[in-house]
């Protein structure tokens, strides 16, 4: 009898096991794949920022907060910040506010034909390559023999300097990248939009609302988690920029559209300073998590979850 | 206080016709239900009764003044919808006195009128609440208490109890009754459910395909039909047909209720051999369904007969309805009683 239920007591041990491990197999694949292309970089990213040399030294040395330093008393990497933060503060409002309105407005037509046209338009320049849309913008943003300021001119308006003028490349580059991510982000807003029920605003309709208190009072409150979302995902985007810069400018005209990873770029591979590009890396890192989190904080009033 | 009439109202959806050449009038102060089988048309009434859906062609007139391009907002109208429509992102506070700070109700007229709808519906200690942490019972009364608050001329309800749970809905139908003797407004209200509509309205507009089949109290819709389709909407079980005995395509329709369980005299009714087939108890009754030799009949009984038993179901002729091969209710006079009772043995007393 004992050495029977022991013999029970062992299987279902063994059982359990088999439980466990089928759960660590089953975790594996997304746990390795996480910790090689996500863990073991940020890693060494954070390790190599410590240390100077170039690509090509054998043995860096550590040299502390060094490249930090060297970095926040850079006038350069000042202007690079400063020039991240509007770049990204001008492509998140214009796309967020024109996504926004584009999604009503197509939502607010019965005209199905028109609104599937319209949509293909808006969504199509998403699926086509920064590099690719980069360089088309390049040629249309040429100040001599660019299409725009040929129209401009045809309308007879003077050349507009749209990437040859410090004062306006930001804001040049910024646009293309509005222009190509629109189409996304009134995809996700109309989405959100569909979700509303009629009965709402009927109800709305009922209560003798004017239409903008409609959009303000319902309409957005109701999108507002949406939007909350789009809006971190656009920013970090943003952030991020590289394609368009490197392309368009390549951080021109001096340095005026010179943003955070570019610069990580040149000095790693161009400058061969990887110390200092890993600290930048470090810092562009930091700088998103604060931002999303300020989001997060600052939209939990703001936000209505249902 | 309102009353509201449509006159050869049309509603079409391109080349579907829904509803054709509608005649209504509701009284002022009364409590209307609009009743009928799902895609009869009724919400489609009161849709364009509060102007949220556009007429075809007609007129809706609300105290005698033509409504048909006044916005629904303007209709002096309130509406509890089926799934409520409450305003997800505002407190209950904010849902009940939108409607209000539209009208620009000044502030303390609105906390007054508040404060009073919610004390009467019962939602004071929730004002602060989502809808979105309320039950669907209290969920019903904020979509009333929004409606009330606005003080309208007339009450419109689209299936307002279909999503709570049966001993709730039996709460809010007195309620309900309470708050229209109370407010003593005109309410329109539509359901599918035939006990909804017996056990509230003062008025009942039986609807089927778009067309109003008869309008009445609720006695009279029970206790004189004016077709087949009427006899057999109201009443559970529903009322029996006895088809292919009369002459000329009559029918004979006796409700399940009026169905006894032992014989009577063959001048004052029919007497018909019957086997019992199944039986449901339902506490204070039985339903018998019982095979015949004319087809199977339902009887509802306070009598316990055991299962297979041999009984006699019997019919007094007062409690008969005579219909023509359209369905058409006719008078049941001495000739017809005469047919009914050579033909259904009402002799084998």
């Amino acid at each position: 009898m004992k050495e029977q239920k022991k013999k029970k007591a062992l299987s279902r041990s063994a059982g359990e096991q088999n439980e466990r491990l089928k759960g660590y197999i089953l975790a594996a694949p997304a746990v390795i794949l996480l910790t090689v292309f996500t863990v073991y970089p940020l890693g060494y990213l954070i390790y190599r920022s410590l240390y100077g040399g170039n690509l090509i030294t054998k043995d860096p040395k550590f040299v502390g907060f060094d490249n930090y330093l060297n970095l926040l008393e850079s006038k350069d990497f000042h202007q690079v910040f400063g020039n991240t933060v509007v770049y990204t503060l001008i492509t998140v409002v214009f796309t967020m506010v024109l996504a926004v309105v584009i999604a009503a407005w197509l939502n607010s037509k019965k005209n199905r034909r028109l609104n599937e046209i319209v949509q293909t338009c808006i969504f199509t320049p998403h699926i086509i390559s920064m590099v690719s849309v980069s360089t088309l913008f390049l040629w249309l943003m040429d100040s001599k023999y660019g299409l725009l300021n040929v129209v401009l001119n045809a309308l007879g308006f003077e050349s507009f300097p749209f990437l040859s003028s410090p004062a306006t490349a930001l804001f040049s580059v910024a646009m293309v990248s509005v222009w190509k991510g629109l189409g996304y982000y009134v995809l996700l807003i109309m989405a959100a939009l569909q979700n509303i029920p009629t009965s709402v605003y009927e109800a709305a309709e009922m209560d003798d609302t004017p239409s903008l208190k409609v959009f303000f009072k319902i309409t957005l409150p109701m999108i507002s988690p949406t939007i909350l979302f789009t809006s971190v995902v656009a920013t970090i985007a943003s952030f991020k920029v590289f394609d368009s810069v490197s392309v368009m400018t390549g951080g021109g005209p001096l340095n005026s559209t010179n943003t955070l990873v570019y610069y990580i770029y040149e000095y790693a591979f161009r400058y061969g300073k990887p110390g200092q590009a890993c600290a930048a890396g470090v810092i562009l890192l930091i700088l998103v998590c604060i931002i999303t989190f300020i989001q997060f904080r600052v939209s939990k009033k703001r936000v209505h979850y249902q | 206080m309102s009353s509201i009439s449509l006159k050869n109202v049309k509603k079409a959806y391109g080349n579907d016709v829904v509803i054709e050449n509608l005649n209504l009038d509701i009284r002022d102060g009364s409590f209307t239900v609009l009743v009928g089988p799902s895609g009869c048309g009724k919400s489609t009434t009161l849709r364009m009764i509060t102007g949220l859906e556009t007429v075809t062609e007609g007129d809706i007139f609300i105290d005698d003044i033509r409504v048909n391009n006044v916005a629904p907002g303007k209709r002096d109208i309130s509406m509890v919808f089926q799934n409520y429509a409450l305003y997800p992102t505002m407190t209950v506070e904010e849902n009940i006195e939108f409607g209000l700070a539209n009208k620009k109700i000044p502030k303390e007229e609105r906390k007054r009128r508040i404060g009073e709808v919610c004390e009467i519906v019962g939602l004071t200690e929730y004002l602060g609440r989502k809808p979105a942490n309320l039950s669907g019972g209290q969920r019903q009364r904020v979509a009333l208490a929004r409606a009330m608050v606005k003080q309208p001329k007339v009450f419109m309800m689209d299936e307002p109890l279909s999503n709570l749970d049966a001993k709730l809905r039996a709460q809010m139908r007195v309620e309900l009754i309470n708050m229209h003797k109370r407010m003593g407004t005109t309410f329109v209200y539509v359901t599918h459910d035939q006990v909804e509509a017996m056990s509230m309205a003062d008025d009942i507009v039986l609807m089927d395909r778009g067309k109003i089949i008869q309008q009445s109290g609720p006695k009279e819709l029970y206790h004189n039909p004016n077709c087949i389709y009427t006899a057999q909407f109201v009443g559970s079980p529903q009322t029996n047909i006895l088809d292919g005995q009369l002459a000329d395509g009559r029918k004979l329709g006796f409700r399940p209720e009026k169905v006894q369980l032992c014989a009577v005299k063959p001048e004052s009714g029919i007497n018909i051999p019957a086997t019992v087939q199944t039986k449901e108890l339902l506490g204070s009754e039985i339903i018998y369904s019982l095979a015949t030799p004319y087809g199977v009949i339902m009887c509802k009984s306070g009598e316990d007969v055991a299962d297979n038993a041999k009984v006699t179901a019997s019919v007094d002729f007062e409690q008969m309805y005579l219909f023509d091969s359209d369905t058409k209710r006719l008078p049941f006079d001495a000739a017809a009683k005469k047919a009914v009772s050579e033909i259904f043995g009402g002799g084998s007393l």
